[in-house]
């Protein structure tokens, strides 16, 4: 069984509008996407700003209201269950948050912020407590002597390891890493990611990674999905998005990745015309009448493509 | 001491108490700033000064009218002179001003907190509650305070102290609410709250131990800016004759005697004292209150 199963999640906001503030239309800003995680790898979730990628980690651990589906977290449907038991599944679900700026709480010290979650659900003393977040200041490779600092007293790749720290404090199963690397500097992205694989390993986690930035997501994920407007367009294992992507949109983006070597840079130009060409020929074969992507159909075991209703 | 497993080193054992917190450098700021400082000190020998002399003072002496002492000019016996009751002014300056700052540090604690809890409340929750809670405070801000504190005066004749602060308090926690609401709605989109919410935390706790100390500057500076207005509030009231009688004297009802064209042109020795402590009583508050503003903000910090 798998760790976590997403089935057909919606989440859709109310606009309000007119005199009475009354519901005119939603945005669906997550329509009906499946996916599952097995136990300790790594699931990518890519799309472009406002596909709704960052509103299902969030409907996931439970920042977002589930409008209608199922997320199935080792068989209990987070959407149903009652307050008592959701506590308890919490300490299984971490989150870690884009902004390592406003995530961590200006005016509590490490330890405290670090300490938050083993208040919450462990009855430790407070020396307990202090020996526990000095180990978990050192796995993420931070001075166990820096627990007495502020927040501000930190660069962005060490408050972001604060932020894993804190998420990782009550050993839980899945991370939710919502664009983890997003806001630090590109020399200290790579550092943040490998940390994060190292612990993977060390500790058996999982993690949903959310991201628009392929090259990090073809670097962390085993599974990839690509969403569009609130729906999957493709999915598959990392190996077959990369090498035989078959939408137009995916193809598209995966042009879009840069190439760093300057010789290549005329093919690779080349290469993104003829795929920007394919995608204005094939657009409206691709997309319905709104401008959405159709229902997923398998190609095979493990790849499934939002290809037109038509052949 | 413990040692450091790589480098053979000792490290010594961090202090287990509280790191710098707000209050030391609340107090840092208020050394480093000169005049805030200053007024510090002088609103301590002040309030230490009255509340001290007042114990040992009896109001029940000092308001009894003797007629062969009226309109005396300050003298060794009367070192204020005295008003057309022939009452000791120093003394009335003594008990007028403490029962003005009790009343002003009464009515700002009591709307600090009733303001705290509805604005952080409403701020945090939003929506129906956030709805519910402001058409409450709209309510009360249309009410028009003056007629009703002039109506409960007139109604009620020997209110006290406690009973005068709780009537302003009804009509005063308003402003302190929305300001508060306001701040908690920002401050709950900030990612730290959402984080808080996914590692288990309840709301309650959010609310009061990560959201309340990010607003803790602006709540030093509202109540102690709020305190200099409360005492003007009472001291207007009492200089309009709807504060209180002249049994319970108040820095306002001395400064009140000067309605009267005499009075205000010959006999400065009464009404003049009492004006130039609330004069100074309101600049030092606010230069105390604009040093913690500073302080608050790391960026304006001087110390």
């Amino acid at each position: 069984m798998s760790l976590i199963e997403v089935e057909n999640l919606k989440v859709h906001f109310p606009v309000r509008g007119g005199i009475f503030q009354t519901v005119k239309d939603h945005v669906r800003a997550v329509d009906g996407v499946s996916f599952s995680i097995e136990q300790g790898q790594t699931y990518g979730l890519v799309g472009e700003s406002g596909s709704g990628k960052t509103t299902t980690g969030r409907a996931i651990i439970g920042l977002n209201d589930i409008t209608s589906g199922k997320v199935l977290f080792e068989g209990k449907d987070l959407s149903t269950i009652n307050k008592k038991e959701y506590i308890d599944v919490r300490k299984d679900i971490q989150m870690i948050f884009q902004d390592p700026f406003s995530s961590l709480n200006p005016k509590k010290r490490v330890a405290d912020i670090v300490a938050e979650p083993l208040r919450n659900y462990e009855n430790l003393s407070a020396k307990e407590e202090r020996i526990r977040v000095q180990e978990l200041m050192e796995l993420v490779g931070l001075s166990p002597e820096a627990i007495y600092k502020y927040p501000h007293e930190f660069s962005g790749g060490q408050r972001q390891r604060i932020g894993i720290a804190r998420a990782i404090a009550l050993n839980p199963k899945l991370i939710i890493a919502d664009e983890p690397v997003s806001a630090l500097d590109v020399s200290v992205q790579a550092q943040v990611l490998n940390f994060m694989r190292e612990i993977q390993k060390e500790l058996n986690l999982t993690y949903l990674f959310i991201s628009h930035d392929l090259g990090i997501i073809r670097h962390m994920c085993d599974h990839i999905g690509i969403m569009y407007k609130g729906r999957y367009v493709e999915h598959g294992t990392s190996e077959e998005i990369f090498t035989n992507p078959q939408h137009i949109y995916t193809k598209r983006l995966i042009a879009a990745i840069p190439d760093s070597n300057p010789r290549n840079r005329e093919m690779h130009y080349e290469n993104r015309k003829l795929v920007k060409a394919e995608y204005d020929k094939l657009e409206k074969d691709f997309f319905d009448e709104e401008g959405l992507p159709f229902s997923l159909k398998s190609i095979s075991a493990t790849h499934q493509v939002a290809l037109p209703e038509r052949g | 001491m413990r040692i450091d497993k790589d480098s053979g080193t000792q490290i010594p054992d961090m202090d287990l108490g509280k790191s710098p917190s707000g209050f030391s450098i609340l107090l840092r700021e208020l050394i480093r700033d000169k005049v805030a400082f200053g007024s510090l000190l002088f609103l301590f020998l002040i309030i230490a000064g009255v509340f001290g002399t007042s114990i040992i003072m009896d109001q029940s002496e000092i308001i009894k009218v003797d007629l062969f002492a009226l309109y005396e000019p300050p003298s060794a016996t009367y070192w204020l002179g005295t008003d057309y009751g022939g009452r000791d002014i120093f003394g009335q300056l003594i008990i007028g001003t403490r029962n003005s700052l009790a009343i002003g540090f009464l009515v700002t604690l009591l709307t600090g907190i009733i303001g705290i809890l509805v604005g952080l409340i409403s701020g945090y929750y939003g929506g129906t509650v956030d709805n519910i809670f402001m058409r409450f405070v709209d309510f009360f801000m249309v009410l028009p305070i003056l007629m009703i504190v002039i109506a409960f005066v007139t109604a009620v004749p020997g209110y006290s102290i406690l009973s005068f602060s709780l009537i302003m308090t009804a009509f005063l926690w308003m402003g302190i609410a929305r300001l508060i609401r306001s701040k908690a709605l920002q401050e709950k989109e900030l990612d730290y709250v959402k984080a808080s919410k996914t590692l288990g935390t309840s709301d309650f706790k959010i609310m009061f131990f990560q959201v309340l100390p990010n607003l803790s500057s602006i709540i030093i500076v509202t109540m102690t800016l709020n305190l200099a207005g409360n005492i003007g509030i009472e001291s207007g009231l009492s200089f309009l004759g709807f504060g209180f009688p002249e049994s319970t004297p108040s820095l306002g009802t001395l400064i009140s005697y000067a309605r009267n064209p005499q009075t205000l042109e010959l006999r400065w020795w009464i009404w003049l004292p009492a004006s130039i402590l609330i004069f100074v009583l309101m600049l030092s508050i606010n230069n105390v209150g604009q040093a913690l503003k500073r302080a608050t903000d790391a960026r304006q910090r001087r110390g």
